[in-house]
């Protein structure tokens, strides 16, 4: 298993990443990328912040962004 | 813009469309969903029934599952009636097993291990058995059966505690590796497990039965294939996730759209009480979709209070299936229209190797609580009571005749009451949200440890007000009758967790003391110790906000930390009180009818001064010697209560 340290922060939060476009949906510009767990496990997804509709949804790390280090051997 | 049309329901779809979606008829889908539900409950109850270790025979502490081929993604169609704790994770466990060993590795007659939280959920002890079946030499899915195992090895015999500080204390962590293979025991797994756990002579005919009982569902899984065929086997599959995907969404749409927030906390982690872990949630509804943001959350704990991401997952789950779908099963098909936001590295997203993960229902079920307290307001006369949400789990060890013996989870405070709903009263006695557990028998208990239960009953003046009444706090006392060691778990003391809603008032808070044996001698009355300030002033506080003199419960007292003394090494006769947390009230407590308020003094739930002043009920009489005698007097309480009422608005 790799290391991941304890944070110096005492509270944590999900980058929620700017991403150009429009909502098909309800036409918000207001859409982000960002990785979340639901049926299926992660998913990176590009997401409308007005009506939460996903304009992509991709596999992300199986564990999150644990990475076993035998997955390298 | 694109209009998106809801979808069709499945009840709406006629019979073609039915048959063209499920590749079978809607009858037959439906008995083949209830008969998987069927073969995983068969696999727990010969578990049940043929498990030797406490925590299998007489905690339930184990869950079964099947899951589709990973074609379909390893879907869950059916649950066992078990450990709720395990029935979110055991989705994700199962596809992040076999996705690391390649289902491509996999043959009839294997069974595959694996128990690292960070892989696949819960702690250490629970290990995940995963048996493929394969119909025709097709992988067509999996029975599973997760399972506490006595003992994983690590610093703390039975593992339970928070103050283990990295994995390596934590216990042995099995990869995804054969146990079996061929239906022939694989040696060097086993030896693996033998050689670093305690209680060996345990394990080994536990996980014997499981091995038997994953065949036994394999067995009925196939018999169902080949009586159905393998197409309508995987159509209804499918068709119970969709089922219960499709009323999570409507009851998503149901709610109004809006941004809710809650927040819970415990008290501090097991090195010392200078940090609180807080939960902050919002949960963003818009139609039918919803997002679970769990940011502003604190950073992990530097003990072994932590969960892990999956805990976290299943907490969302099972809180939005408890507030808004409790009628339909629960599958992995529960979260499709819900995404959870979640921060890496929080005291319920904990990572390796410093953070420790082992009492993980305790920074989850306040992320449930936050979630209910969250949607509270917006829920209306559909919002439940908080519960005691603490398990204040005990484990003890030590040596009788020369036999070494370890106790978890039976003497400490792991039953308690949960909050009350528009339905009525809470019950008192249950397992916090999470869990669905039983309830130890103290006869085993007291013949398989050497201790004496003392008291095993509620708390009177603790149980939240309302029209309808929280769960009253449990408390327990227990005797230990030769040298022991203890590991005591109390972490949500600071601060009510029996929140009340729709009106009604918070339960009381619990701590947990120790009475050594010159104080036991001191204080017991034929055995029995009561519940004076003389008794509590010669008590050792173990947990809890308490005042520093007399010992006694006083929210402005001090906070005594759970684990300035990581090991309780106590001598014959020590006992040890537990009171757990009280549940919430449900609506206004003026409105509870007079007759059930007294039926609540007899009952020493409430005490005629609490029937008085949070009731608004006048009460007269004697509930100690004449509980049958006590009497209202309905031109007081009316009084009473119009002087209540007039002073709320
Ligand atoms: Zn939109």
């Amino acid at each position: 298993m790799s290391v991941y340290p304890r944070s110096s922060e005492p509270f944590l939060f999900v980058h929620k990443e700017p991403v150009q476009g429009q909502c098909p949906e309800c036409g918000s510009y207001n859409l982000r990328r960002y990785p979340v767990l639901s049926e299926g496990g992660w998913w990176l997804v590009t997401k409308c912040q007005d009506c939460l509709f996903s304009l992509e949804r991709e596999r992300w790390g199986r564990l999150g962004s644990i990475q076993l280090l035998s997955e390298t051997l | 813009m694109v209009r998106v049309e809801p979808p069709v329901l499945i009840k709406d779809l006629d019979e073609d469309a039915f048959r063209a979606r499920y590749q079978c008829d809607r009858f037959t889908a439906t008995v083949l969903s209830s008969r998987l539900r069927y073969i995983v409950q068969h696999m727990c109850t010969g578990l049940l029934t043929n498990a030797f270790s406490v925590i299998l025979r007489d905690w339930y502490d184990f869950a079964s599952t099947i899951a589709g081929p990973p074609e379909l993604d390893y879907p869950t169609p059916a649950v066992s009636n078990s450990l709720v704790l395990f029935l979110g994770t055991m989705t994700d466990a199962v596809r992040n097993a076999v996705e690391e060993f390649g289902p491509q590795n996999l043959q009839p007659g294997d069974v595959l291990m694996c128990n690292d939280p960070y892989r696949i959920g819960t702690h250490v002890n629970d290990v995940c058995f995963i048996r493929p079946v394969f119909f025709e030499g097709r992988l067509v899915g999996f029975v599973n059966l997760q399972a506490h195992m006595l003992d994983m090895g690590g610093v703390v015999p039975a593992g339970f505690s928070g103050t283990k500080r990295n994995v390596y204390e934590n216990g042995l962590v099995i990869g995804p590796q054969l146990l079996y293979h061929d239906d022939r025991p694989v040696k060097s797994a086993w030896s693996l497990i033998f050689d670093n756990a305690r209680f060996g002579n345990l394990l080994l005919p536990d996980i014997k039965t499981i091995y038997q009982n994953l065949r036994l569902g394999e067995n009925l899984l196939l018999e169902t294939i080949q009586r159905y065929g393998v197409e309508s086997y995987l159509g209804a599959v499918r068709y119970a996730c969709d089922l219960s995907a499709e009323t999570m969404r409507q009851a998503l749409a149901r709610l109004p759209d809006g941004e809710f927030e809650g927040e819970d906390f415990i008290d501090c982690d097991g090195v010392d009480d200078s940090e609180e872990y807080h939960v902050k949630v919002k949960v963003r509804i818009r139609g039918d979709r919803a997002e679970v943001d769990l940011s502003g959350s604190s950073r992990q704990a530097r003990t072994s209070i932590n969960g892990g991401w999956l805990d976290a997952k299943t907490a969302v789950a099972v809180a939005l299936k408890y507030l808004l779908d409790p009628r339909s099963p629960f599958t992995s098909g529960t979260l499709r229209n819900v995404d959870i936001v979640l921060p890496e590295g929080t005291f319920f997203s904990a990572m390796p190797p410093d953070g420790a993960i082992f009492l993980y229902w305790e920074s989850t079920q306040p992320l449930l609580l936050a979630i209910f307290r969250a949607l509270k307001e917006a829920l209306g006369p559909n919002a439940v009571g908080g519960d005691y949400c603490s398990l204040n789990i005990h484990n003890a060890n030590g040596v009788r005749n020369g036999v070494p013996w370890v106790t978890m989870a039976q003497c400490g405070g792991e039953h308690g009451p949960w909050g009350a709903t528009k339905d009525g009263d809470a019950d008192s006695y249950m397992v916090f949200y999470l869990a669905n557990n039983l309830d130890p028998a103290t006869e085993a208990i007291e013949a398989d440890f050497p201790c004496v239960v003392l008291r095993k009953e509620y708390a009177t003046d603790t149980a939240g007000a309302g029209r309808h009444r929280g769960g009253a706090a449990v408390v327990k006392d227990t005797l230990w009758l030769t040298e022991a060691e203890h590991y005591s778990m109390p972490l949500h003391t600071k601060a009510p967790s029996g929140f009340g809603v729709y009106g009604g008032k918070d339960g009381a808070v619990g701590a947990v003391w120790v009475w050594e044996p010159e104080a036991y001698e001191q204080v017991q009355q034929a055995g029995l110790v009561g519940f004076d300030e003389a008794v509590y002033r010669q008590a050792t506080p173990v947990a809890g906000v308490l005042n520093p003199e007399s010992h006694t419960l006083d929210r402005q007292g001090r906070y005594f930390h759970f684990a300035r003394v990581p090991i309780w090494r106590t001598r014959p006769r020590t006992m040890f009180r537990y009171l757990t947390n009280g549940g919430g009230g449900w609506g206004n407590p003026l409105e509870r009818p007079p007759e059930r308020v007294l039926r609540d003094v007899r009952d020493e739930y409430i005490s005629i001064e609490t029937a008085r002043e949070l009731y608004g009920v006048v009460i007269q009489g004697d509930p100690q010697h004449d509980p049958e005698g006590l009497q209202i007097d309905y031109e007081a309480t009316q009084a009473l209560r119009n002087a209540a009422a007039s002073q709320r608005h």
